[in-house]
């Protein structure tokens, strides 16, 4: 297939008639929106679909090749899963790494948009410009890692797979869609969606990369960048040597490493838990790396006893780890390694296990609902992995789990226990310990998110430059920035970790020798400004409030009791006003109609 | 007793957690100076590039603080302080 990167190829599959038709959208699109997060965003929003049922055959559920995906672009393999989303109901934008992305793209597809649903478990067989409906009883049921294997087998070897494990079978809202068995699509339950429409996986064969607008002059840019990362003290040693796992230390020390589920901000038991002690108790074996990428953070791990896979990611080693009490790496890593398996997000799934502990500690769970399963309590090994199973299964306490902490918490008549933001997990940092992070959290549109704003490279790392955390004074608009820049990484299918290394500048040279598009630095930025504001007015149409824009009373009442940033909370009622100002919304937190029409969403 | 720590790539590079300092109190500078004098291992040029200056990203904390946000290089460090020591790292 190839063509053109500027060509945007649309499969359209509809499992309910079984009817595949494909169509090529307005390069005035690809212009304004690049691929994967902004285009299928842009495709779902304008289907009306932030009204839909998210389990319903009507939600369309949209895998998405970013702009770059399929090039020599340094990390250039991303994709998207993009959909409504059932556990937070804003759009849930997935991204994942590896290899099917770039699959996707060499097979000619920008974007598979998955809808309706089949009546019977199915796979969708996508072969350059042929794609196929299939039976899937063999493989519906099985975990993601046999599925692939017998998928492959029957597709032939160089197939990538996407697929979901059997907690997206049984709908979990915390459920992933993985690809190339480890890496997963994980937050916001797309693999949920992709369960309610017995879709169990998709199967990519592509031969020919797309094109580039000026091939001599994007490889230099290639050339140059690649090396900017191989220098750089982060993407060309820290990753490399410690996976993401290099930041345990980093954040326990600086006192936000959330701790028995956000209750401290700092973990006794970190040094049996942290990067260091995967490489020195020798559970690393080796690192691995996505498509086109030269940084290499995958971590390839082996424990004791044989069982393999890959991660602990930072997010994951304490999810499982700190967020649960548990200072055992074995346990943490098999964790780990069940979420991969079964499909579950490991932010969410370790958050919500950390949630049950402080339910049951606290007495609001009865000790019937256990179900004679062992006691979810903090620092235990046995809970993490049990529960991460009944989880995915829906058994016993693990089905009130299933769909994660908000609707756990309150089944249980306390909310207030739940750390999310819009009903979704929040990730690796206490907010207290950094307020522009705090309101990356509280205005993301999927909810809790680190990773769409990450305020954590200037007010912890020190990249591009070091804030004070605590300090209030231009986080707005550092937030601001950060998102808008992150939605064009996302929607050009680069790796956020690129950020260490690259700046705008670099992103807006890539872009224009890819496209030919003459963008300058402010039409780039301009670009993620926009895709942001598509988010906020899908989730306005889907119903999410502004009210929503908020952080857990926790954050914003009980100061934070230990560690370096002991005394703190977040001052989140001076950040927000700030915030919708700089970005010409109304006082309200809506965008107002100048804003609209300037960014032509 | 000054204890400084090592982490992320130093500790792999140093094979060891800390080295605990006696009567080393003075400016962060002169901490950093006498900590390489008690490894056998050279390792301020994680930190620091050659003009002495740090590197980008380098994570220097006392008692939890980053000494960017105190007096950079000539913050002071007494007895029974901790000093952190972290080259560059990110992830997400």
């Amino acid at each position: 297939m190839g063509g053109l990167i500027t060509e945007a190829h649309v499969l359209y599959v509809d499992l309910s008639t079984r009817k595949v038709r494909k169509e090529t959208l307005d390069p005035t699109l690809v212009r304004n929106y690049l691929g994967g997060r902004g285009l299928a965003t842009k495709l779902l929003a304008d289907s009306n679909g932030a009204k839909v049922e998210p389990l319903s055959p009507a939600n369309k559920l949209i895998f998405a090749a970013g702009l770059l995906t399929g090039t020599t672009a340094p990390t250039g393999g991303r994709y998207m899963v993009v959909t409504k989303s059932p556990l937070t109901g804003t759009v849930a934008s997935s991204n994942a790494g590896g290899f099917f992305g770039a699959e996707l793209r060499k097979a000619g597809w920008t974007m598979v948009v998955v809808e309706g649903a089949s009546s019977e478990p199915v796979y969708l067989s996508i072969n350059d410009g042929h794609a196929e409906i299939r039976d899937a009883a063999d493989v519906w049921g099985k975990d993601t890692h046999h599925t692939t294997n017998t998928l492959v087998a029957a597709c032939g070897a160089g197939v990538r797979v996407a697929c979901i494990g059997p907690a997206g079978e049984n709908l979990s809202l915390i459920a992933s869609v993985m690809n190339d068995k480890n890496r997963a699509a994980g937050r916001s339950g797309v693999g949920a969606v992709m369960g309610s429409k017995k879709l169990k996986a998709i199967v990519v064969k592509g031969s020919t990369p797309p094109k580039v607008a000026d091939e001599a002059e994007f490889k230099k840019v290639v050339k140059q960048q690649v090396e900017a990362l191989r220098k750089n003290a982060v993407t060309g040693e820290a990753l490399p040597a410690l996976g993401t796992k290099v930041l345990d230390s980093i954040i326990n020390s600086s006192g936000l490493y959330p701790t028995n589920n956000f209750q401290q901000g700092t973990f006794a038991g970190i040094d049996e838990v942290n990067g260091e002690a995967l490489v020195n108790k020798q559970y690393l074996k080796k690192k691995t790396s996505c498509f086109a990428c030269p940084i290499a953070c995958g971590r390839s791990t082996e424990l004791p006893d044989g069982s393999k896979g890959e991660g602990p990611e930072y997010e994951t080693g304490w999810a499982f780890g700190a967020c649960c009490g548990v200072n055992d790496l074995i346990a943490v890593t098999k964790a780990n390694f069940l979420c991969n398996e079964l499909g579950l997000d490991t932010i969410s799934a370790g958050v919500t296990i950390a949630t049950a502990m402080e339910l049951y500690e606290k007495g609001h769970i009865p000790k019937d609902d256990l179900k004679n399963a062992v006691e979810p309590r903090f620092g235990s090994s046995e809970a993490i992995i049990y529960y991460t199973r009944a989880m995915a299964m829906r058994e016993g306490l693990g089905a009130k789990m299933a769909d994660g902490s908000h609707r756990l918490a309150t089944a249980y008549g306390h909310p207030e226990m739940s750390m999310t933001v819009k009903k979704q997990e929040i990730p690796a940092y206490d907010p207290r310990g950094v307020q522009g992070q705090a309101l990356q959290y509280a205005t993301s549109n999927r909810g809790g998110c680190h990773v769409r704003g990450y305020m954590i490279s200037p007010e912890i790392l020190g990249v591009p430059e070091k804030l004070d955390p605590q300090m209030i004074e231009g986080k707005a608009g550092w937030v601001k920035a950060f998102q808008d820049l992150t939605a064009v990484i996302d929607s050009a299918g680069l790796c956020l970790f690129t950020s260490f290394a690259l700046n705008a500048a670099d992103y807006c040279a890539l872009i224009n020798a890819a496209t030919g598009f003459g963008f300058i630095v402010e039409d780039v930025m301009k670009t993620g400004e926009r895709i942001w504001n598509l988010e906020r007015q899908f989730n306005l149409a889907a119903g999410i409030s502004p009210a929503e824009d908020t952080l857990p009373k926790r954050f914003l009442h009980d100061p934070m009791p230990d560690g370096p940033q002991k005394g703190a909370v977040v001052k989140l009622s001076v950040l927000l006003p700030e915030y919708y100002k700089l970005r010409g919304w109304d006082t309200k937190g809506i965008p107002t109609r100048e804003k609209i029409t300037e960014l032509g969403v | 007793m000054i204890s400084v720590k090592f982490y992320t790539l130093l500790r792999l590079l140093l094979q060891q957690n800390e080295v605990q300092l006696e009567g080393a109190a003075g400016t962060v500078a002169h901490v950093l100076e006498q900590a390489q004098e008690r490894v056998p291992t050279p390792f301020l040029h994680k930190l620091r590039d050659e003009s002495g200056a740090l590197i980008k990203g380098t994570i220097i904390l006392v008692n939890g603080r980053n000494i960017l946000h105190l007096d950079d290089l000539a913050t002071m460090v007494k007895d029974g302080d901790v000093v952190s020591l972290f080259p560059p790292g990110g992830g997400g």
